[in-house]
C-alpha cells in the first residue's frame, strides 16, 4: 500500500528552475569580481621529460601579466593518492602536463604570456600501456612508486581500503565448475565524463592564512578538505559553491585547477580565475579508468559461479586522485552482482604517461564490470545459459554478505531485486528477442539486429557522513543549510521536498542555502547515489529535530504536551484537533528561529541496482551500430521525484556511459602521446537525432532507509549499459568482439571483411 | 585569440587589393565557422596580420538559375541553399549534401565558398597549440605526416603521397557529381576551375590574393537521380568519413551514364570513373552495383587503420546505384 | 607573501587595432565604436582591450559574457561544435562564439536574457514548459537549447518531432536530458495548434 505523500513522489519544479531557464544561474565561469586575473597554463609537448631549464621573462615583460610561476616559483603542494603530483614539478609526465602558470589581466595576455615562456626539455621514454609499464625496464613515472605500481589505500575510506576479492578457495572452485571460461577483455578507450561546463574555480586570499574558492563541484566541503590537506592544514579555506555545470563525479576532484587559482591569487593579491578550455578539459583533466581482465571464470550449467580470478590492470595515467578508491568500490560492487564463494581478483593501479584517470559516475565499477562481465559470459554461452537469468540468480539479495570498500563484510538488509528484473525483462520482450548466444534477434538483408543485458549495482547509497541543519522562522518557512551544489540531479530540490514533507510545508516556503562551508556543518556531497538516503537522512532528521523544538516551545501556547503538537502549513495544532490552530510564531517567539541539526553516518547495507536491456541495429555492409532501445530497471524504494529520476536514468548514455561501447573514446596516438580527440566534433557525443527508444521501469519497493524509504540510483545508470551493449552487437553479427568502442572497423574485421580492428 | 588587423570590405576588387596589400599574411573570413576554429587553435605556424571581411561584399549571396545552370555567389549561407526550392528541385545531391553540414546554427552562418575553402580536419594538423604545441606537416611547411604511422582511421586511401588528409567538404563531393566548377577572382582576372581540380595534394587551387566568387553548376539531366549518402559515425555533427555523390541516368532500368564522386578518401572528391563505366549501359542491378563498387576501390590503397573505409565506400557505392531518388 | 596591488590602473595600454572598413571610394574608415542591440536595449561600445571595451579579437559570445555582464549565454567548446553560445540575429539561430563582435555592428542581437517580460518577469512559454518539464539536470545547455527552439518555433509554429530533433541537433548536453527537453517543446508546439 502506497503511502500517501503531499510532496514526495509527485513532480515539482526544481527550485532552481527559473534561474536556469532564465540565464541567470551563475556558474563559476559567470561570476565577476573585482579585480579579477585570468590564470592560465602552460602545457607541455612531451609524455615524459625532464625540465632542463625555463625562461620566464619575456612573458613577465608583457604588459598585462601579473604573475608567472615555475617549479622554482611554487609550493610544495602535492594532489593524488598518497600525495605525490607537485602542483608545478621538475618533469612533466604527460602531453598537456603543467609547466608553468600564468596570471593576467585578460584572457589574450594570459595566453600569449604562456607562448613567451621557452622551455628546455630533456625528454624521457613514455609508456602508455600497463603491461608495457610494469615491465622492470619500463621509463618509470615516480621515484617513489617502482614499477609505475601505485602503492594501496586512500585514507579517506579507512585504514583498511579494499584493494581486492579474495576470499573461498578457487581452486576448488575451478574443480567444481563444469566449465571454464578464461581470456582477455579490455575497457580501454578511456572516454571523457566530458562534463559541458569545463572544470574551473576562482581563489582569493583574507590575509595569508584565509583562502577563499569557488569552484565548480558537486559539494563545496570537498573541495574545502581536498584543498585544507593538501596545504599543510595550515590554512583556514572556506569554500563555495553554486550551480555545477554537470560533474558525473569528476569534479569531485579539481584539485590541480583549485591549486593553480589559489597560488596565483596568493602572489598577485588579486583573484584569479582558472577555468580550463574544452580542449585542456578534453585533453588534461579526467578520463575513465583504463581497465584490462586476464581472468578466469568457473560455472556449472545451472549457472552456479564456482570461482572467479582474475589480474585486473588499471590504467590511472599520469596520477591518482582518487583510484585506489574506484578500485575498492569496484571490488565491491562486483560482488554485488557475481555470487560467487571463491575468488581471488587482483588488481594493479598503474600510472601512465597520459592524461590522468579519475573519478567518473560508475566510479570504478563500471571500468570493472565492462571487462570482467564479458568473460563470464563466454562462460554462459558455452553452457548456454540466457544472461538474464544468470544475472537473476545471481544478484544480492537480502540476506547475502559482501566485503565493501572498509574491507568489512555487510548484509544486505534491502528489498528483493528480481521483481525489478522481471517487469524490465517484460518491457523490454527480452524473452521474445533472446534467441541464444551469438544469434541475432533478426535479419533484414545487412541490417541485423541483437540483444543485450547488464547489472551493476552500489553500496554507497549510504556512503559517508552527512551534516544538516535546518531553520524555522517565525513566518512559517524553513531553511535546510546543506553545501551541496546542484549539479544537475535535483539533489537540492529533493530535499528541499523532503523537509517540506517533514514540516508539512508548502514547497515555496523551503529554501537551501547556497553552498558555503562557512554557514553549513560538514557534508561529504552528493555523490555515489548517497543524495536520497545520506544526505536525505540528514535533512530529515534535522527538520524533525526542529519541529521537535518547536513543539517544546509551544506546547504551553496551545495549553498541550508537545508530543501532542502537529503542524501543517506555519501553523500549529493539537492532533486531531486542526480548526483551533496558531501560527508558528505564537510558539517560537515573534521575531526568533528554531534551529535543527540531522546527522547521518555511514551505512553500506543498501546496495542498489540496475538491469540495462539494449537492443542493437548492425549494418553489415558498414559496420555502424545504431542503438535502437534502452530499458533500465531498478527499484527505488520510493520516487522523491518521478522527472528528476528518469532524467538520471536517462543519463546512462551520457557522461561515458553505454556511448562508451559505441562512439565515445579519447584516441592516444603512442607515436607522440597526444590524445587527438582535442575538440568536440572528434570527441563523439550522443545528438538529439540519435536517440534511441528510452523506457526506465522502476519500482517502489519500500527500503529500510529513512522514513520514506528511499534510494539513490544516478550513480549506476552508466555502469551496466557498455557490457550490454557489447553482448548485443557480438550476438547481433554472430561472433565476440573484444574491446570498445564498437566502431565500424572492429565490425568490419570481426565479419572477416578486412583484416585488423578487434584485437585481443 | 591572438589580434588581428580586422578590414571590412565593400567590393570583390577591394577584398583583392586588400589581400594584395597584406602579402599572403592575410586570411579571408565570411561565414567563420572554419577560420575562427583555426586562428582560436593556433595550428597554422604562421598567424595572419589580418582578416579580410568579405561578408560585406554586397550581392555575392545569390542562388539563380539560367539557361547554363546554377550559379551560387559563394557567400550563400549552407542553410539557404538547402532550403532552395529550385536547388531541392534539379540540383537535389547538392541540397542533400548542403542538409548534412554540421548542424543547423553552422548552416545558418557558413558559406557555400568557406564550406568549399575550408581547411582540413586531419587530427593531427588541428592539434591545438595550447596543448603542447601544435604538430608541423608538409601542409603547414614542413614536416613528415603523422598520420602514416598513428592514428589514421579518418585519412585517405587512395592516391594521398605526403600527406594523408582529406577534404572535409559535404558540398564539394555533391559538386564533383553536378560537374561544377567555381570561379575564381585574382589581381589577374578570373578564372572557373572545375571542382574536381580546386583541390590539391596540400589544399586547394587559390592562390594568394584570390578569392572564390561563384559556383557554377550546368543542369544535369532532368530524369537524372541524383544522391548523395554520406557515412559519419553521427548524423549530425559529423564530417564525412565516407560520402558518395552521384547523377545517374538511367532510362528502362539501364544506366546511360552516370557521375560518381567519393569523400572522405583522398584530399579531392573523386570521381569514381572506374566505376562509372562498369555501369555505363549495364542494367541496374545488384550484380552491375556490386561490380561497379568493386571498381570504385581498384586504386585504394589504405593506411594501418583506415582499410573499413574501402569496404564502405564500396558499400555507399552500391547504394546510391541501387537507391532510388530518395528525398 | 601577498602583494596587494591596486587593480585600477592595471589595465595595460596596448593599442588595439581598430578595425578598417574599405568605402566603395576606397577611402579608409577606423571604427572607433560599434553598435549592438541586445535585448531591445542599444549599446555603443568602444573598440579597445580595456574593460568595457571590444577588441576586434573578441567574439560575441565574450563580449556578451564578459564586457555586457550576460552570462546567460554560456561557452561550452568555444569552436562552434556543441550549441551553448547559441543566439539568435535576424530570427536564425547562430552560434556567437564563432562570430567577431566587431562584424555584429549595427545587429540586433537575441539572448536567453531578452525572452522573458523585462516588466513583469513572465517566462515566455517555452521556457515555462522547460520548468514544468524539468527539461535539465545541469541545466548548462539548457540557453542555447532554449534560445534555438525560439528561432525554430519562430520559423515554424507546428514543427514535428523530428523536425525538433533535427534544429537541436548540434546542441551538446550531457546529462541526457534530451528526452524531457523534446517533451517540453512539443508541449509547446501543442499548445500553440
Amino acid at each position: 500500500m502506497a503511502k500517501k505523500y503531499r510532496f514526495i513522489g509527485k513532480p515539482a519544479p526544481r527550485k532552481d528552475a527559473v534561474e536556469i531557464v532564465t540565464g541567470h544561474a551563475k556558474f563559476v565561469g559567470d561570476i565577476k569580481q573585482h579585480g579579477l586575473l585570468w590564470g592560465k597554463v602552460l602545457r607541455s609537448p612531451h609524455p615524459h621529460a625532464n625540465i632542463k631549464n625555463i625562461d620566464t621573462s619575456k612573458a613577465a615583460r608583457l604588459p598585462g601579466v601579473r604573475a608567472v610561476l615555475t617549479h622554482h616559483d611554487v609550493p610544495k603542494w602535492k594532489a593524488g593518492v598518497p600525495p605525490h603530483l607537485p602542483m608545478l614539478d621538475s618533469k612533466v609526465r604527460f602531453v598537456g602536463d603543467a609547466v608553468a602558470l600564468v596570471a593576467a589581466e585578460t584572457e589574450e595576455i594570459a595566453a600569449e604570456a604562456c607562448n613567451l615562456i621557452d622551455v628546455e626539455y630533456e625528454q624521457l621514454p613514455a609508456v602508455y600501456d600497463v603491461e608495457e609499464a610494469i615491465k622492470p625496464d619500463a621509463p618509470q613515472l615516480y621515484e617513489q612508486f617502482p614499477g609505475n605500481i601505485l602503492p594501496r589505500g586512500l585514507p579517506f575510506f579507512g585504514p583498511e581500503l579494499l584493494q581486492e576479492v579474495i576470499m573461498g578457495d578457487v581452486d576448488q572452485g575451478f574443480q567444481e565448475a563444469e566449465i571454464i571460461s578464461e581470456g582477455t577483455y579490455a575497457f580501454e578507450n578511456i572516454p571523457n565524463p566530458l562534463p559541458y561546463e569545463p572544470p574551473g574555480a576562482i581563489a582569493s586570499w583574507d590575509g595569508p592564512d584565509t583562502l577563499n574558492v569557488w569552484v565548480s563541484g558537486q559539494g563545496a566541503y570537498l573541495d574545502r578538505l581536498s584543498v585544507y590537506y593538501t596545504l599543510g592544514r595550515k590554512i583556514k579555506v572556506n569554500a563555495y559553491g553554486g550551480p555545477c555545470g554537470g560533474s558525473y563525479g569528476s569534479k569531485g576532484m579539481s584539485l590541480p585547477v583549485v591549486l593553480y587559482s589559489a597560488i596565483l591569487a596568493r602572489v598577485t593579491g588579486r583573484p584569479v580565475r582558472v577555468c580550463l578550455s574544452k580542449e585542456e578539459h578534453l585533453n588534461t583533466f579526467a578520463l575513465r579508468l583504463g581497465s584490462r581482465i586476464h581472468g578466469r571464470v568457473g560455472m556449472k550449467k545451472d549457472g552456479t559461479i564456482t570461482a572467479i580470478s582474475g589480474d585486473w590492470l588499471i590504467n590511472t595515467g599520469y596520477y591518482s586522485s582518487a583510484t585506489q578508491g574506484m578500485v575498492a568500490v569496484g571490488c565491491g560492487e562486483v560482488q554485488l552482482a557475481l555470487r560467487c564463494n571463491n575468488w581471488d581478483l587482483r588488481p594493479k593501479v598503474i600510472c601512465t604517461n597520459r592524461c590522468a584517470s579519475g573519478i567518473v559516475r560508475g566510479f570504478g565499477g563500471q571500468e570493472l564490470k565492462c571487462a570482467l562481465l564479458p568473460i563470464v559470459t563466454e562462460a554462459m554461452e558455452k553452457l548456454d545459459i540466457d544472461p538474464f537469468e544468470f544475472f537473476k540468480k545471481n544478484y544480492i539479495r537480502p540476506g547475502d554478505g559482501y566485503y565493501w570498500r572498509d574491507s568489512n563484510w555487510y548484509v544486505y538488509r534491502g528489498a528483493e531485486y528480481s521483481k525489478a528484473m522481471d517487469k524490465g525483462a517484460e518491457a523490454f520482450r527480452w524473452s521474445k528477442k533472446w534467441r541464444g548466444w551469438l544469434k541475432p534477434t533478426s535479419v533484414d538483408g545487412s541490417k541485423r539486429r541483437g540483444v543485450g543485458v547488464g547489472v551493476h549495482g552500489n553500496g554507497d547509497t549510504g556512503e559517508d557522513t552527512s551534516e544538516a541543519y535546518v531553520r524555522l522562522d517565525p513566518d512559517g518557512t524553513a531553511t535546510i543549510y546543506s553545501s551541496i551544489c546542484e549539479h544537475g540531479t535535483g539533489q537540492r530540490s529533493c530535499l528541499c521536498k523532503m523537509v517540506a514533507e517533514v514540516l508539512q510545508l508548502p514547497l515555496e516556503h523551503i529554501n537551501i542555502t547556497d553552498s558555503d562551508t562557512r554557514i553549513s556543518p560538514y557534508e561529504f556531497g552528493p555523490a555515489g547515489s548517497r543524495g536520497t538516503y545520506a544526505i536525505g537522512s540528514a535533512a530529515i532528521a534535522a527538520a524533525e529535530d526542529a519541529k521537535q523544538k518547536l513543539f517544546a516551545l509551544s506546547a504551553h501556547a496551545l495549553n498541550a504536551k508537545p508530543e501532542d503538537l502537529e503542524t501543517e502549513d506555519g501553523m500549529l495544532f493539537i492532533r486531531g484537533n486542526p480548526e483551533n490552530r496558531i501560527q508558528w510564531r505564537r510558539g517560537m517567539g515573534v521575531d526568533s528561529t528554531v534551529l535543527g541539526f540531522g546527522r547521518f553516518e555511514a551505512d553500506f547495507t543498501l546496495p542498489n541496482f540496475m538491469m540495462t536491456f539494449v537492443e542493437v541495429e548492425v549494418d553489415t555492409e558498414t559496420g555502424k551500430v545504431d542503438l535502437l532501445r534502452v530499458v533500465s530497471a531498478t527499484d527505488v524504494g520510493q520516487i522523491i521525484d518521478p522527472y528528476m529520476l528518469e532524467n538520471q536514468l536517462n543519463g546512462c548514455l551520457g557522461s561515458a556511459g553505454i556511448d562508451s561501447a559505441l562512439i565515445e573514446e579519447s584516441v592516444l596516438d603512442t607515436n607522440t602521446g597526444r590524445l587527438l580527440t582535442a575538440n568536440m566534433v572528434d570527441y563523439k557525443w550522443r545528438t538529439f537525432a540519435e536517440l534511441p527508444e528510452m523506457q526506465n521501469v522502476i519500482l517502489e519497493t519500500p527500503f529500510p532507509s529513512h522514513r520514506f524509504g528511499a534510494i539513490g540510483i544516478g550513480e549506476i545508470a552508466t555502469a551496466p549499459g557498455p557490457s550490454a551493449v557489447l553482448m548485443a552487437v557480438s550476438n547481433a553479427i554472430g561472433t565476440r568482439l573484444h574491446s570498445y568502442p564498437i566502431t565500424p572497423d572492429k565490425v568490419l574485421a570481426a565479419l572477416g571483411k578486412i583484416r585488423g580492428g578487434d584485437e585481443k | 585569440m591572438k589580434s588581428f588587423q580586422h578590414v571590412s570590405v565593400p567590393t570583390i576588387e577591394g577584398a583583392i587589393s586588400t589581400l594584395k596589400d597584406y602579402k599572403g599574411k592575410a586570411k579571408v573570413i565570411a561565414g567563420g565557422t572554419d577560420i575562427l576554429s583555426v586562428l582560436k587553435d593556433r595550428i597554422l605556424p604562421e598567424y595572419p596580420q589580418a582578416l579580410i571581411n568579405i561578408k560585406t561584399l554586397s550581392g555575392l549571396d545569390y542562388i539563380r538559375e539560367d539557361k547554363d545552370g546554377l550559379k551560387i555567389g559563394a557567400l550563400a549561407r549552407l542553410s539557404t541553399i538547402a532550403d532552395n526550392p529550385v536547388v531541392n528541385n534539379k540540383y537535389r545531391a547538392l541540397a542533400k549534401a548542403a542538409k548534412t553540414v554540421a548542424n543547423p546554427q553552422i548552416r545558418n552562418m557558413g558559406t557555400i565558398g568557406g564550406n568549399l575553402a575550408q581547411d582540413t580536419r586531419c587530427w593531427y594538423y588541428r592539434y591545438p597549440h595550447q596543448l603542447g604545441g601544435r604538430i608541423m606537416c608538409l601542409r603547414k611547411g614542413n614536416g613528415p605526416c603523422a598520420a602514416v604511422k598513428g592514428d589514421n582511421r579518418y585519412h585517405a586511401i587512395m592516391e594521398a603521397k605526403k600527406c594523408f588528409a582529406v577534404c572535409p567538404s559535404d558540398t564539394a563531393v555533391a559538386l564533383v557529381a553536378l560537374e561544377a566548377t567555381v570561379k575564381i577572382r585574382g589581381p589577374q582576372g578570373e578564372r572557373t576551375v572545375l571542382v574536381s581540380a580546386f583541390y590539391q595534394p596540400l589544399g586547394n587551387d587559390l592562390k594568394d590574393n584570390e578569392i572564390l566568387t561563384e559556383i557554377q553548376v550546368p543542369e544535369p539531366p532532368a530524369s537524372a537521380r541524383q544522391e548523395y549518402i554520406k557515412f559519419a559515425l553521427r548524423k549530425p555533427v559529423d564530417f564525412g568519413i565516407v560520402s558518395v555523390a552521384a547523377v545517374i541516368k538511367v532510362t528502362d532500368g539501364v544506366c546511360h551514364e552516370s557521375s560518381i564522386a567519393l569523400g572522405g578518401v583522398a584530399s579531392a572528391p573523386l570521381r569514381a570513373t572506374a566505376a562509372e563505366q562498369a555501369a555505363k549501359g549495364k542494367v541496374i542491378n545488384e550484380t552491375t552495383a556490386n561490380s561497379a563498387a568493386e571498381a570504385s576501390v581498384a586504386g585504394a590503397r589504405p593506411l594501418s587503420k583506415n582499410s573499413y573505409k574501402v569496404e564502405i565506400v564500396k558499400t555507399l557505392v552500391k547504394r546510391v546505384l541501387l537507391s532510388g531518388d530518395s528525398e | 607573501m601577498p602583494q596587494n596591488k591596486g587593480v585600477e590602473n592595471d589595465i595595460p595600454r596596448i593599442k588595439a587595432t581598430l578595425p578598417k572598413i574599405i568605402t566603395e571610394s576606397g577611402s579608409v574608415i577606423e571604427k572607433e565604436f560599434i553598435e549592438l542591440t541586445v535585448n531591445g536595449e542599444a549599446y555603443e561600445l568602444r573598440i579597445g582591450n580595456r574593460h568595457g571595451e571590444v577588441d576586434p579579437v573578441h567574439t560575441l559570445a565574450h563580449t556578451l559574457r564578459e564586457t555586457l555582464n550576460l552570462t546567460g549565454t554560456k561557452i561550452g567548446c568555444d569552436n562552434g561544435a556543441c550549441g551553448a553560445c547559441t543566439v539568435i540575429i535576424d530570427g536564425k539561430a547562430v552560434l556567437s562564439c564563432l562570430m567577431l563582435t566587431v562584424e555584429c555592428d549595427g545587429k540586433s542581437i537575441t539572448t536567453i536574457e531578452g525572452l522573458a517580460d523585462p516588466i513583469t518577469g513572465a517566462l515566455d512559454p517555452i521556457q515555462q514548459s522547460f520548468v514544468d518539464h524539468t527539461a535539465f539536470q545541469c541545466g548548462y545547455c539548457t540557453p542555447g537549447i532554449i534560445m534555438s527552439t525560439k528561432a525554430l518555433l519562430h520559423k515554424n509554429q507546428s514543427p514535428t518531432e523530428q523536425e525538433v530533433k533535427e534544429s537541436l541537433s548540434g546542441h551538446y548536453c550531457r546529462c541526457i536530458s534530451h528526452y524531457h527537453v523534446i517533451e517540453a517543446v512539443m508541449d509547446v508546439v501543442e499548445r500553440g495548434r
